[in-house]
């Protein structure tokens, strides 16, 4: 074996090894360490939501906080992330679960460690101190499914889209859809609960094929932030742009061209940057002790004025008001 | 035949290295008793998942066995929808747990022998029918569970089995330990660890030599199959809940741990302390990397550099290099 290559051998196996000791030697941290765990890293929702995880910690210096995330939508890898910052030992978890039935396990197991647990997007989770939610989650599904309505006249075929079949909120958000399309009996529901896993390419591929499958479809509601950049893409390619109506959770910046061109009928979202400011700051006052009280002001817009109720386990349920509806017409008002 | 001392060492050495790194960044706390408790925990589902696939890989002929996850996680299913539906996890908890775990055992069987015959009787190439019977179980999974999680609750001894330590050590550790012991027993002592081994390394021979290719083969697929199930076992028991579609970045993971353990993918050759020890290292390196709190990415950006180092210590002789004085050993 030549010289060159046993030096670049050697060289490699030292790469692999600096590159995990210049992880940095962690000091020992006196100030409490709040660690939010989003489902998925790199797309854009939870990129907002890590700017609010960072404002967070330049408004609050006395905390330490950051986002971590799994590369991939699958729950044991959010799973081996929240276990693994159980063992070192943070003292506040904000986990937004790609799956809350399985992180019961994990989350129990922190909470009789001591550590405080919060919770965003899953008001089933009973390990949790406080789950914290931007509005109520069946409120924005009817929401949703008016504007669909109103776009389809009341009448035609549709379909939904859901991360996936485990996706509380998502489940949720079709369900009152469901219910509120009950009301327009001409509106016939097809294929529903198509899963899309956060992925935006393989939901144009499934819109394809629904556009196939069902030529005189009339109208889709989306649910993961990915679905409505998907189905829209699908709907211009196919020429259908304003002949079929798409109503579905996004964001206003990475819809923009679809808006414009009038694929994407209406988007719904709240602020994920909000979502993560109130998610931290519901858990710096858990780990200083003190209570959130039903009309509290976490300091963050959209919940100045929250509704505490309890929870399906021993923790709270708090809800904001922090929806947002928008077209073409106003989404230039919340560009993010 | 390549001494495997050079696999081994460079395993052993990588976990020492690794465990030293996550000591130096986290001021210790990576070798807490806690951590390591916690990662022994975790380590156990993919464990056996590798430990199927190492199997599979060893019995030749492109052998790989993909349904692995997907048949762990059906167990869990079916086993929990049945059992739940004459015993309750809480009020006839032994009896539950029991029953559960023979469930989730059987299904495992089932679908091992079920992968074995297709691959056996019908020839149909590993790789193809593990994928196919990958989508089949997941399939069923879906349908037996409606697409929800289902609940396993926690019965005493589940609930122990997940979570709880003996002598300091998680039980599912021990669990997965004295499995891999008795599978390198298997393999080492008995003649269908010699037939299996034979069989990957030439399946010519191994049809002239006369010995039952057919059977070996479905009990190597069997096997890997009750080892899916103990899986879906441990995952129910940590979990709480169980549901369809649980894991799938384990599939391609225990096929990595496989691959970095030396187990030849033509087949014939394989070592099951070096998959248990594979398994430690990933396994140490993501939880160090949590620790260290850098992105997922990163993760994959060291396992991948970490295969590639391992690939080439099997083609290079690192450790002849490394000790240039010792004479070499011959097989």
């Amino acid at each position: 074996m030549g010289a060159l290559s046993k030096n670049l051998l050697l060289g490699s196996a030292m790469a692999v090894a600096l590159v995990a000791g210049s992880a940095g030697a962690l000091m020992a941290q006196n100030k409490p360490v709040i660690a939010t765990v989003v489902k998925i890293s790199g797309i854009p929702w939870f990129d907002r939501m890590e700017t609010g995880v960072k404002q967070f910690q330049k408004d609050n210096p006395d905390v330490v906080a950051t986002q971590y995330g799994p590369a991939t939508a699958d729950a044991a890898q959010q799973l081996q992330i929240v276990t693994d910052l159980v063992a070192k030992g943070v003292n506040g978890l904000a986990v937004v679960p790609m799956d809350p039935s399985v992180l019961e396990g994990t989350l129990k197991r922190a909470m009789d460690r001591g550590i405080i647990v919060v919770t965003h997007e899953a008001d089933n989770q009973k390990n949790t101190h406080a789950d914290v939610e931007a509005f109520d989650n069946a409120d924005y599904g009817t929401a949703l499914n008016k504007r669909l309505a109103e776009c389809m006249g009341g009448k035609g075929k549709w379909t939904t889209f859901v991360g996936s079949l485990g996706s509380r909120t998502h489940m949720q958000w079709v369900g009152a859809g469901e219910a509120n399309a009950k009301t327009h009996p001409d509106m016939k529901l097809v294929d529903a609960n198509n899963e899309s896993f956060d992925d935006a390419n393989g939901t144009y591929e499934k819109a394809k094929e629904i556009l196939r499958k069902h030529p005189d479809i009339k109208g889709f509601q989306t649910s993961a932030g990915n679905d409505v950049l998907g189905v829209g893409r699908a709907i211009d390619e196919a020429g259908l742009s304003g002949k079929v109506c798409l109503v579905g959770t996004g964001l206003p910046n990475p819809s923009q061209d679809l808006l414009e061109s009038g694929a994407i009928t209406a988007i719904g979202f709240w602020d994920p940057q909000k979502a993560g400011m109130a998610m931290n700051s519901v858990a710096k006052s858990l780990i200083a002790g003190k209570k959130i009280e039903d009309g509290a002001n976490l300091g963050v817009p959209g919940y100045e004025k929250v509704k505490v109720t309890k929870g399906p386990g021993t923790g709270v349920l708090i809800i904001g008001n922090g929806m947002v509806l928008a077209d073409k017409k106003n989404y230039k008002e919340y560009l993010f | 035949m390549r001494t495997t001392g050079g696999q081994l060492v460079m395993l052993i050495a990588i976990n020492v290295a690794v465990l030293a790194f996550g000591a130096a960044i986290s001021g210790g706390a990576f070798l807490s008793p806690f951590n390591l408790q916690s990662m022994a925990g975790q380590l156990p589902e993919i464990g056996f998942l590798a430990i199927g696939v190492m199997l599979a890989m060893c019995a030749g002929n492109g052998g790989i066995d993909l349904s692995g996850i997907a048949l762990a996680n059906l167990s869990g299913v079916v086993s929990a929808v049945v059992v739940s539906s004459f015993l309750s996890s809480t009020d006839q908890q032994a009896a539950y747990s029991i029953a559960f775990i023979a469930g989730a055992l059987l299904v495992g069987l089932m679908g091992g022998i079920f992968n074995g015959l297709l691959i056996s009787r019908l020839n149909i190439t590993p790789i193809l029918c593990t994928l196919g019977t990958q989508m089949l179980f997941t399939g069923f999974a879906v349908v037996a569970s409606d697409g929800r999680a289902v609940a396993v609750g926690t019965p005493d001894l589940l609930s122990e089995i997940g979570n709880g330590l003996f002598l300091g050590v998680p039980i599912s550790f021990l669990i997965f330990i004295g499995v891999a012991a008795f599978i390198a027993a298997l393999l080492k002592f008995t003649p269908f660890g010699l037939w299996l081994m034979l069989m990957g390394t030439n399946p010519k021979a191994a049809h002239y030599a006369g010995f039952p290719k057919t059977r070996v083969l479905i009990a190597t697929y069997a096997t890997s199959g009750v080892l899916s199930g103990l899986a879906g076992v441990i995952i129910a028991a940590r979990n709480v809940n169980v549901k369809w579609d649980y894991g799938t970045s384990y599939l391609l993971i225990a096929i990595l741990i496989a691959v970095m353990a030396g187990v030849r993918p033509e087949g014939g050759y394989g070592r099951v302390i070096c998959v248990v020890l594979a398994a430690i290292g990933l396994q140490l390196m993501s939880s160090m990397l949590n620790f260290g709190g850098l992105s997922n990415f990163v993760r994959d950006f060291a396992w991948g550099a970490l295969l590639l180092t391992f690939l080439a210590v099997g083609r290079y002789d690192v450790v002849g290099f490394l000790t240039p004085n010792k004479s070499k050993r011959l097989v």
